[in-house]
């Protein structure tokens, strides 16, 4: 049997409900804790199985400094999702990995981190940001800068409360469409850089989101003085494999599954499509 | 048996040469059909040359225009089934296939085993693919030289022929009454020992004949000058203008027929298939000339237009980059990409249109 492409079982365990279309996995191994038999990063991803119906990559949205459990954050979108959201506690599922680089956790030591994300682009940075809060005193200033479509669509709002009300960690939520009894910030995420106070010089910042907020954010960000090297995003791509053979995610001769998902914006900007 | 050097190469397999009376070539074949089973140039349906399990001796090709589809099916199936999945959603098994068994794969062109050298070091490289090379390791390729190189091939233009210097296990050369069999690995050498009697040492005249058989048809390819060169730099940097993708890009009609008979194409995409009771995680070709290649479940797609996946082919093939990884450009000169075309972005006219700047379509 080929190693590469066989997947190891894991027991659904709980599901939370994120926003209307979004839900969160915790994933309990059969072999084993997850710290033990799956050691990983922040930023590294998973393909996980939905048997018969196939396998897709999802980041894996938890920390290590959590390891108890995996968890991943799904928006139903097609068919592998639409089927994982079928599937409840007590049911298995199939996952390979970790894949990718994930985030160089040691690179963030003694910085100020700045964590910008849109919709769906929080749960890559969410494992970062829960390793960061665990690991507080080796890490300046924490600034997670937050947008989504709706409030409805703002994922994890249980732990955005609890973010808002921690005074080692600045956050800031802005929305495109206010619904009723929203009072917070309207506008696209790049509005709440006025905000707060960007440190360019002493910062790491982490990108996340839809490719067209990627590319607002990042140009914002470099006109006000951040350098390429300190911008980091994770980049999505169709993948098949996760393990740099089938070729779907490669951009010029890099693999987003082998050599990322984790770039920074100068080795993005770099690529060849 | 004999180090002199031939018109490019080291001459002789490196487990040295031997000889077969042709008269005597079913025989040795029907050992190698008392071994296992045999893959070979058969005539198919309309007179094509279809490369198939063979049962007879008689089957086999010895002179034939090389197939249209490329011998890689034997270590890449179009759908590779990786395992079993039973069971239901609460409690799932995995279950291991049964090991495929050891083949042969006789008379195989040199561009075609330069294609599954290629794909060996692929999946060699970085993570191992141990479900394709075990299946390589158990597959023993007798390769057949081409004294008359294709009209349409250009190996020689990719070190892939039309004479093979390695990758090969037995290299047969056709000398008329006599055939040659070099022996390049420990796994050729069982097969010529199989033939017990039916060989016998080379003569250095024999050897000479293959060497002048070589020259004869590295000439024939005539003067024409290779491009790659021009080609790898200019895609390598990007300096290839947009507007001339675009124009060649006008001239393919997106039906990846140049990807499916590549020797070195190796795309593919992971399905489940219903299989008895339960399913079969496959392994299945695909084409990153196809749209939805690359397409997200969120509608969004990295390459939407033609152009787009021409150049992404055109990168992987001949860029330095990949150059550097692969040890090769990504073509063996095999020029079935040059046959199949609808329109005209084949690899030759591809690779001159850069090195120009002018496309002729």
């Amino acid at each position: 049997m080929d190693d590469l492409y066989l997947p190891r079982l894991a027991r659904i365990t709980e599901v939370r409900d994120e926003t209307p279309d979004t839900r969160t996995f915790v994933l309990q191994l059969r072999d084993g804790p997850v710290a033990d038999a799956l050691p990983f990063v922040p930023g590294q991803f998973l393909e996980l199985s939905v048997f018969g119906c196939g396998e897709a990559p999802f980041c894996i949205a938890s920390s290590p400094t959590r390891a108890r459990a995996l968890e991943v954050t799904v928006r139903r979108t097609g068919q592998l999702t639409d089927a994982l959201h079928t599937l409840g506690p007590g049911d298995e599922i199939g996952l390979r990995g970790p894949c990718g680089n994930g985030f160089d956790v040691p690179a963030a030591r003694g910085k100020d981190l700045v964590f910008v994300a849109g919709g769906i682009g929080l749960p890559p940075l969410r494992g970062l940001i829960w390793n960061v809060l665990d690991e507080r005193e080796k890490f300046g200033r924490v600034t997670v800068l937050y947008g989504a479509r709706t409030p409805s669509d703002l994922v994890y709002k249980n732990e955005l409360a609890d973010w808002g009300r921690r005074d080692d960690l600045e956050l800031l939520v802005t929305v495109d469409r206010a619904e009723p009894g929203w009072e917070g910030n309207v506008g696209m995420v790049p509005i709440l850089f006025d905000m707060t106070e960007l440190r360019p010089a002493t910062s790491l910042v982490y990108v996340c989101g839809p490719p067209i907020m990627i590319r607002f954010v990042v140009q914002d960000l470099l006109m006000r003085g951040f350098a390429e090297d300190a911008v980091i995003s994770t980049l999505e791509r169709m993948m098949q494999c996760g393990v740099g053979k089938c070729n779907h995610c490669a951009i010029g001769h890099r693999y987003i599954c082998r050599d990322g998902p984790v770039f920074s914006y100068r080795q993005i900007r770099e690529m060849v499509e | 048996m004999s180090d002199q050097d031939s018109a490019r190469g080291r001459s002789a397999g490196p487990r040295g040469a031997f000889a077969i009376e042709r008269s005597r070539i079913d025989d040795w074949v029907s050992t190698l059909l008392a071994r296992g089973w045999v893959v070979a140039p058969t005539a198919g349906h309309g007179g094509d040359v279809l490369y198939a399990p063979v049962e007879t001796p008689d089957q086999v090709r010895w002179e034939f225009d090389n197939s249209l589809h490329p011998p890689k099916e034997v270590l890449l199936p179009q759908t590779d089934p990786l395992f079993e999945i039973r069971g239901e959603r609460t409690g799932w098994q995995l279950e291991a296939l049964p090991p495929g068994k050891p083949r042969i794969l006789l008379n195989a062109r040199s561009c075609d085993v330069s294609g599954m050298r290629f794909l060996r070091r692929v999946h060699e490289s970085d993570l191992p693919d141990s479900a394709y090379l075990r299946r390589d390791a158990d597959l023993t390729v007798v390769s057949l030289s081409c004294p008359q190189p294709c009209p349409q091939g250009f190996c020689i233009c990719c070190d892939a022929g039309p004479f093979l210097d390695d990758g090969f296990d037995v290299q047969l050369t056709d000398l008329g009454e006599l055939m040659l069999a070099e022996v390049g690995s420990a796994k050729g050498e069982a097969l010529v020992r199989t033939g017990n009697g039916l060989f016998r040492p080379a003569t250095e005249q024999e050897l000479s004949r293959r060497r002048m058989l070589e020259a004869v048809a590295i000439d024939s390819f005539g003067e024409s000058t290779c491009h790659f060169a021009s080609a790898m730099r200019r895609i390598s940097t990007g300096r290839v203008v947009e507007a001339l993708w675009d124009t060649m890009s006008d001239w393919c009609f997106e039906c990846g027929a140049c990807t499916l008979v590549c020797p070195t194409c190796y795309c593919f995409s992971i399905k489940d298939r219903q299989s008895g009771g339960g399913w079969q995680r496959c392994r299945m070709w695909d084409s990153c000339q196809y749209g939805a290649f690359t397409l997200e479940a969120s509608g969004h797609n990295p390459r939407p237009h033609r152009k787009d996946r021409v150049k992404r082919r055109f990168y992987h093939k001949v860029s330095a980059q990949y150059h550097v990884r692969d040890g090769t450009v990504g073509c063996v000169g095999c020029g079935r990409c040059v046959t199949v075309c609808l329109g005209t972005t084949d690899m030759p006219a591809v690779v001159a249109a850069i090195r120009k700047g002018v496309w002729n379509g």
